[in-house]
């Protein structure tokens, strides 16, 4: 398919989201779509998935103009999308939900079988694990992901749209997901490929388009021509920030240690140190339980073996008001969306939402000056950008939205902070931006416990990283900011336990 | 489009308000006996108890639960204050505050309820409905009691030119209200948790508390409502608040209340009660039918969530 967006403009009140953008994507090409959070790329997609409508320009199929009025439109069109949010029925089995829109029917009841051999031909081609009988909302993330591709491959589209497709499954999941995008490709499909991540985008894209924003900075540009450096300050307009912090020394005393921790999730013998002022990674593959470990410790899941000790007393933290107020825990969960913010309320709302508590004057009563002065401070340090505090979060970027998110725990002015994968789908500004707040943050004398599947992100950050593993501690390594050991010993430790394991199964 | 009517768009209320006005103007002129004081008395009265029923299923909305018993719980507060005055003898300013004591527990059991057993709230609250209604019948077999205290039937009919003292009651409670929401802890706690539950959880709020005061303030006010609903009627009836329902979520919602919680409006749950109010009076006056008043309510409810979803299209507020 020839898709052609051609000088497209979309304004929102107060935004103008793309400016003249142009996109053209050939038949049988990967094209990347990249640029920062606030780019203006998820508005181009929805308006190729027919989502929004431009307010100027053209969209051409093969040389036809066309406007989708609905997302139907653009599904009969031959356009499919792999969406951010996931789009499945919790309750309604794998393959249901791959041919959703077209679920076969005998004699006007639904074909079971038919349900579960079609949907079995294209879940094959990514993943042979996972029934098509399974009840979707048993799955993990990473599953759901790959139900999702397969739903939009089985509409036989000939222009496939992914959206960050790699951002919750694992490396091997993708390195199957990319051999299969090729082989679509030389099958003569178009495929636009939205990320982050600049290693995947050189390993498949065949060109770029770069969007920064609202404007193209690069449109269908070879991918052979394109360095990294080169990406990076087309999107960035300038060169990358890595932060490259020298090792330190952290001081001693320890403010939060587990001893042989027990959790339903099946955590078992969790063990271990954080120091003050220490950034202690705790670095593991999607589904070692890393996030469940720090539910468990703020009191938001049960704890039932061991302990947790906070300042040398043992704590019995049952729920995340004591972890805040008696303990002066905090924990930023890694799904800003769900957990994190309270997206229909303003940005001074919910850095607020910590500290209402401590502004409540007289009669129980909270000045909206107090308020403000408590929150401003925090908005103007993080270089929150928006109209004004009250701004739904909502309408915020997802840059912005996980800045108000880390500033909510600022203002709460904890001891013990736990920063679950902080820069997940952030753009590379505020990605560096918030590893300098977090090298800050520990200076400072509070304690993080960093959550992270990014190996740059961790041996830049990390004084100390635990490795974990299938719910377990499996090793710890010391961070001396070099990438290759330190990211080769804790891929070792990694490996080792699974080689364990397959011994001890074979033998 | 010009910018103040723009900006007048983007307040939530501002269609309710544009329909009072004009509703006001067309009744001004259509019939002589509209803006008579006696018929402005009779307007206001009415808003009183409608007033706090459309409350008392604010603040549940507000959390992101529902109360359907606020009719059934109203009406046994209604009866029991009757009873306790009529049959016991217990003087009116022990009974009322008894009477309000127990609607505020009646709402603390719905509150209990959906927070230990982990059951939707809007099915506790069916049931309990029932319950209420059940004992309001088997103490009253469905008598009312007739013989209220004078002075509570003087503050249900009493008026100041065109002003009623019962008035006195919600207009102390909207103040009340909106401070509670805007500017107290609990109070947005209360929103934090309607809007996003698991990020307030995370934020270090106890959902489980905070539902239980919802739904025990909820059951407070309908006591109150309930206790204005005898004044006004000079006697307790048992079937106070057999009505209340429908209007109890007409009201919030009309005023731009978030069905799935976090966001309601005291200012604009009052206009809408104004405006509901305005129809009923307008309709006796045009002397329809009063059944008809239902479907207009319907409606009502229909038009004004419709405005909204329109705005906040218009507005890019969505």
């Amino acid at each position: 398919m020839q898709l052609s967006i051609e000088s497209v403009s979309k304004a929102f009140p107060g935004v103008q989201a793309l400016d003249k953008v142009s996109f053209e994507l050939r038949p049988g090409e990967i094209h990347a779509l990249m640029g920062e959070n606030g780019a203006g790329k998820s508005t181009l997609i929805k308006i190729i998935t027919g989502l929004y409508r431009p307010d100027d320009g053209r969209v051409t199929i093969d040389g036809q103009e066309v406007s989708f009025q609905s997302p139907r439109d653009a599904i009969a069109a031959g356009i499919g999308a792999v969406h951010q949010e996931r789009n499945l029925i919790p309750r309604f089995s794998v393959g249901e939900n791959i041919l959703l829109e077209r679920l076969p029917t005998r004699n006007g009841l639904l074909d079971k079988d038919a349900i579960h051999n079609e949907a079995r031909r294209y879940l094959d081609l990514l993943d042979r694990g996972i029934d098509t009988h399974t009840e979707v909302r048993s799955l993990s993330v990473a599953q759901m992901q790959i139900v999702e591709i397969a739903k939009a491959l089985s509409l036989e589209t000939k222009c496939l749209l992914m959206d960050e497709p790699t951002a919750s499954i694992t490396e091997h999941e993708t390195e199957a997901l990319f051999t299969l995008l090729k082989r679509l490709r030389d099958e003569g499909a178009s495929i636009v490929f939205v990320s982050h991540k600049l290693e995947e985008v050189f390993a498949i894209a065949d060109r770029v388009t770069v969007l920064r924003d609202g404007k193209n900075a690069a449109l269908g540009e070879p991918m052979s021509t394109m360095t990294r450096q080169k990406l990076i300050s087309l999107m960035v307009g300038r060169e990358e920030h890595i932060v490259n912090k020298p090792q330190r020394t952290v001081e001693t005393g320890t403010v939060l240690e587990a001893r042989g921790l027990k959790t339903s999730f099946g955590h078992r013998d969790i063990s271990f140190l954080l120091k003050r002022g220490e950034i202690l990674g705790l670095y593991g593959l999607v589904g070692a339980g890393r996030s469940e470990l720090a539910r468990a410790i703020v009191g938001a899941a049960p704890v039932t073996g061991g302990e947790v000790l906070v300042k040398g007393k043992a704590a019995d933290i049952r729920n995340v008001h004591q972890a805040l107020n008696q303990f002066r825990i905090g924990y930023i969960s890694e799904d800003r969306k769900n957990e994190g913010l309270i997206l229909t309320h303003t940005i001074r709302e919910n850095i607020a939402v910590t500290i209402w508590r401590r502004l409540a004057g007289a009669l129980g009563l909270i000045r909206p000056s107090a308020e403000l002065d408590a929150v401003m401070p925090y908005v103007q340090r993080l270089e929150i950008r928006a109209p004004s505090v009250e701004q739904k979060v909502g309408n915020l970027s997802g840059g912005n939205q996980q800045k108000v998110s880390v500033a909510k725990w600022l203002a709460a002015n904890v001891e013990i902070l736990i920063i679950d994968e902080p820069t997940v789908g952030i753009d590379i500004k505020t990605k560096a931006y918030l590893h300098e707040l977090i090298h800050e943050i520990a200076a400072g004398g509070t304690s993080v416990l960093l959550i992270s599947s990014d190996m740059p992100e961790m041996v830049s950050l990390a004084d100390r990283i635990l490795v974990m593993h299938d719910m377990r501690l499996v090793g710890e390594v010391a961070n001396d900011r070099r990438y290759e050991t330190v990211s080769n010993a804790i891929m070792n430790r990694i490996h080792a336990v699974e080689e364990e394991r397959s011994t001890a199964a074979t033998g | 489009m010009n910018s103040l009517l723009r900006r007048f768009l983007m307040v939530e209320w501002s269609g309710i308000l544009a329909a009072i006005i004009l509703g006001s103007a067309l009744l001004a002129w259509l019939s002589p006996a509209f803006l008579t004081e006696f018929n402005i008395y009779v307007m206001l009265r009415s808003f009183c108890v409608a007033l706090l029923v459309g409350f008392a299923q604010m603040v549940t909305l507000a959390v992101g639960q529902m109360n359907i018993s606020v009719g059934a719980l109203g009406g046994l507060v209604a009866v029991l204050a009757g009873g306790m005055m009529e049959k016991l003898g217990v003087p009116m300013i022990l009974a009322i505050p008894a009477a309000i004591a127990i609607g505020a527990l009646c709402g603390l059991l719905n509150g209990v309820l959906t927070e230990r057993t982990g059951i939707n709230g809007f099915i506790i609250t069916l049931a309990t409905a029932s319950a209420f209604t059940g004992i309001n019948l088997g103490i009253t077999q469905s008598i009312p009691f007739y013989n209220m205290p004078p002075g509570l039937v003087a503050f249900g009919s009493d008026r100041f030119f065109a002003f009623p003292y019962l008035m006195i009651a919600p207009i102390i409670a909207t103040v009340l209200l909106g401070l509670f929401l805007s500017r107290t802890v609990p109070g947005r706690h209360l929103l934090a948790v309607g809007g996003n539950p698991h990020a307030a959880e995370l934020s270090g709020i106890s959902r489980g508390r905070i539902t239980i005061l919802a739904h025990t303030l909820s059951g407070t006010l309908a006591a109150c409502a309930a206790i204005l609903a005898v004044a006004q009627l000079g006697s307790a009836q048992p079937t106070i608040g057999s009505d209340w329902l429908l209007l109890s979520f007409a009201a919030p919602i009309i005023g731009g209340a978030a069905l799935t919680g976090g966001h309601v409006s005291v200012l604009g749950t009052t206009l809408a009660v104004i405006l509901i109010a305005l129809i009923e009076n307008g309709m006796v006056l045009a002397k329809v039918d009063p059944y008809w008043v239902q479907f207009v309510l319907g409606a009502l409810i229909l038009a004004a969530v419709w405005l909204n979803r329109w705005r906040a299209v218009k507005t890019g507020t969505d």
